[in-house]
């Protein structure tokens, strides 16, 4: 697009000749202001504060067909638009020019003398004077038909992307669903509660958990996380928790569970990419003498539970040298055995907790298995609700700094009414 | 966000993969895609030197993992070097301390390492 | 959530003067009042909001229900009277905002001393049946959605540079871009069509607090024969015609709306 392009057809431009280029040169110099305005290869007009056209230039008027005389003095920039645009004009553009002085690259549509459209990418700003206060708006208008079908498409297939991402979504928060009990059974004696806290709703978790009745009144409860998100940790998910319940079926000594689970899914995921989850699992057996529960439990390469006792005091339940399930072909499990007496509650969690980033010690930094007991410690004496109700609470405080699911479960023993009125 | 620096050499005694930055769900697949290409003899030993890993997840240990299966396929062995505490106290948690042996740095680790003409 | 955390309600001026309640119309947010706020502060008790959906509210308090209709707009007017206790507020509704006043005082006149509309538009569509002429077809309403879509793509990246960068104004920071750059898209949308699609011609004449109708000298989306129509059919309204042109008198002329204002405020008390 280069209007000047007259009168310079015999210049001899041979290459390297000086005479010729100062000719050419010559020839820019001679391409004045005024017609670079007028035919600048964009749209150009100055508008009164009210927005009455005072100035308007030639390529403008002829990409909308109109006089300069039908059009100066007597029309204002929101006549040009379109009624929808006209509109978006008055309740954004306007108000935005006249709050920060300029405003750019925003799509309308001008109406051509003839009804056709244009659209167009307009840029305002503020010409003020020697004192600060507004005297005129400058505009220029850029031709966007190639763009506009480009953002156009583009618009389509964002829209077309968000819907599946819904999709998506949905699709993952009823397969999470499927993971999860859809409630927790209730223990004679015991008070349960658990909350999973979902990080990303485009990716399906690997956490999971389950308390459920064994014969002769005792109970299987278990909690893990298997490594990775997605589909393949979500197949992962089903199988190890259904291979969890069945092997409790088969032989409830913990131990004996996790080795099960462990030739399960060894089986079936290994080489390149190894598959593997943290377990605890536990077997629940009703004290009937002492009002309370002994619990076994097995860990397969799970942080440790976390127990708070009737008195207040709490710490880790450690079982060391447990291994993570699903890749060794001889797992090592540990176990231990615990009295919960009445008061006391045990919690359950995976490391989404532990390894949530936290705001207050700055990026990088983990919330931590300190933290955790720290805080587990400011909750003694407690009872399983309170004390997930707790961590929600506290994973609440940490927002988008949990990049990963999180579950808990507690369980404890009720103190027997007359104590708790105390 | 720093991302996963891999640098891969080789000592008599096998090949050392150096990994410096966050072994992550992002990054692993990379680390996972090069065991193939090691050149890794039986009776070698491949070290992984971890000094400069700040974060290692879930992801990160499924590398350790899977280097462990390549090595053993490769009738080789396999040994950390330089583990920073955190990665320590992860690899502790899941009990992996007792697969993986571990050294102070990697000329340790091939220090350490005994040819197999030694083994008769 | 709170009342005031979900409209980001704001009060300011005079502690115990008369209550000057400022409502935002479509397309913006509380900062619409800028220039008029300084101008009323020194006699009055300023309350000045967000729409849910709009500026600093609480997104998470937009429902599809609520605000689809301008009921939910005007349930939330009320509730911010009552929260704040203030007593009787002169409630000064821009564009569709000054629907919501005329519906909030048709329901609770105690609430009100009385109702400033400014650049208001019972009903944006024509009406052939009646002869009555909003100013636009319902094929434009669906344009100007089409420009909001078109602004959509651009508008975070096109928008934010400028306002961020203002260096003379900094002022304008934070809660501009928000206002314009993080409008959520299906929200704008359908506060679009609230805004534009409503009709409340007939509630206007269940208005009983004294009213003041402040339209533009020129107004290319209420024009003049709008106003008159609301002053009309409003028992006992005053129409004034600002010298101001454009939709938006709180920007182009704040001193001449704040007097208006100010001026119906005080007569009120």
């Amino acid at each position: 697009m280069c209007p000047a392009d007259g009168g310079d057809s015999g210049g001899d431009r041979a290459p390297g000749k000086q005479p010729g280029d100062d000719a050419a040169f010559a020839a820019l110099l001679e391409d004045s202001a005024e017609d670079l305005y007028e035919h600048a290869p964009c749209g150009y007009l100055s508008t009164l504060l009210d927005g009455t056209i005072a100035k308007i230039n030639t390529t403008l008027l002829d990409w909308l067909g109109h006089a300069r005389g039908d059009v100066v003095g007597r029309r204002t920039f929101s006549d040009l638009l379109t009624a929808g645009g006209r509109l978006y004009h008055e309740t954004h553009f306007a108000p935005l020019l006249r709050m920060q002085g300029e405003v750019s690259g925003i799509a309308l549509e001008l109406k051509a003398a003839d009804g056709s459209r244009l659209p167009v990418l307009v840029t305002s700003t503020v010409k003020t004077g020697g004192d600060g206060q507004p005297l005129l708006i400058r505009t220029t208008v850029f031709d966007a038909r190639d763009r506009r079908a480009y953002e156009t498409e583009l618009l389509r297939a964002r829209r077309e992307a968000e819907r599946e991402r819904e999709e998506l979504k949905r699709l993952n928060a009823t397969l999470q669903q499927t993971l999860l009990p859809p409630a927790l059974v209730s223990v004679p004696g015991l008070n349960v509660a658990a909350h999973y806290h979902i990080a990303s709703a485009d990716k399906v978790g690997g956490d999971f958990y389950d308390l459920f009745p064994l014969t002769d009144g005792t109970w299987g409860l278990f909690l893990g996380d298997v490594c990775g998100k997605g589909a393949t940790a979500a197949a992962i998910t089903s199988l190890a928790r259904y291979t969890l319940r069945a092997a409790a079926v088969y032989d409830p000594d913990p131990a004996a569970v996790l080795s099960n689970l462990n030739t399960v899914l060894n089986h079936e995921y290994n080489g390149t990419d190894p598959r593997f989850c943290t377990v605890v699992f536990g077997l629940l057996t009703p004290d009937a003498d002492r009002d309370g529960f002994r619990i076994t439990l097995a860990s397969g390469g799970h942080p440790p539970a976390l127990l708070i006792r009737a008195d207040g005091s709490a710490d880790f339940l450690p079982t060391p040298g447990g291994q993570l399930i699903g890749v060794l072909p001889d797992a090592h499990i540990a176990t231990t055995t615990v009295r919960l007496d009445p008061g006391d509650t045990l919690l359950l969690h995976t490391d989404g907790l532990t390894e949530a980033h936290t705001a207050q010690l700055g990026d990088g930094d983990r919330y931590g298995d300190e933290a955790l007991l720290d805080f587990v410690r400011a909750l003694g004496p407690t009872t399983a609700a309170h004390t997930v109700a707790a961590v929600r609470d506290l994973l609440d405080t940490f927002g988008t700094g949990v990049d990963d699911d999180t579950a808990v479960l507690a369980i404890s023993v009720p103190r027997p009414p007359s104590e708790e009125q105390q | 966000m720093t991302e996963l620096t891999v640098r891969t050499r080789t000592t008599p005694a096998g090949p050392v993969i150096e990994l410096a930055g966050e072994l992550d769900h992002a990054s692993a697949p990379d680390v996972r895609a090069l065991l193939p290409g090691l050149a890794l003899g039986a009776g070698q030993q491949l070290v992984i030197d971890l000094s400069g890993i700040t974060v290692c997840d879930s992801s990160g240990i499924t590398v350790l993992l899977a280097a462990r299966n390549h090595a053993l396929a490769a009738r080789a062995g396999i040994a950390l070097a330089a583990v920073p505490a955190r990665v320590s106290r992860i690899i502790h948690i899941v009990g992996l301390d007792r697969v993986f042996p571990t050294y102070a740095t990697a000329r340790a680790a091939e220090a350490a390492w005994a040819p197999p003409s030694a083994h008769p | 959530m709170t009342v005031r955390g979900r409209n980001h309600v704001t009060v300011t001026g005079r502690d115990g003067g008369p209550v000057v309640m400022l409502a935002h119309g479509f397309g913006c947010d509380q900062n619409m009042w800028r220039l008029v706020v300084p101008l009323l502060e020194q006699d009055f008790t300023v309350v000045l909001f967000d729409h849910v959906g709009a500026g600093r509210s609480d997104l998470s308090a937009w429902s599809r229900e609520r605000y689809s209709s301008l009921e939910g707009y005007t349930e939330d007017v009320l509730e911010i009277c009552h929260e704040l206790a203030l007593g009787p507020v002169t409630f000064v509704g821009h564009s569709v905002s000054a629907m919501m006043g005329v519906l909030a005082a048709a329901r609770k006149p105690e609430a009100f001393a009385g109702l400033v509309l400014l650049a208001p538009s019972p009903c944006f569509v024509d009406d052939p049946a009646t002869g009555y002429r909003g100013g636009f077809s319902a094929e434009d309403i669906d344009e100007l959605l089409e420009s909001l879509d078109a602004n959509y793509l651009g508008w975070s990246g096109a928008m934010a540079p400028v306002i961020m960068g203002n260096p003379e104004r900094p002022e304008l920071g934070e809660e501009l871009t928000n206002s314009f750059c993080r409008t959520d898209p299906d929200i704008a949308r359908v506060f679009a069509r609230v805004t534009f699609l409503s009709d409340n011609r007939e509630d206007l004449a269940e208005v009983t607090v004294p009213t003041l109708v402040a339209q533009c000298s020129s107004d290319a989306i209420a024009p003049p024969e709008v106003g008159a129509f609301v002053q009309a059919r409003i028992p006992g309204s005053r129409l004034v015609t600002l010298n101001a042109t454009g939709h938006c008198p709180q920007l182009a002329a704040p001193e001449e709306t704040a007097a208006a204002i100010a001026d119906f405020a005080r007569a009120g008390h």
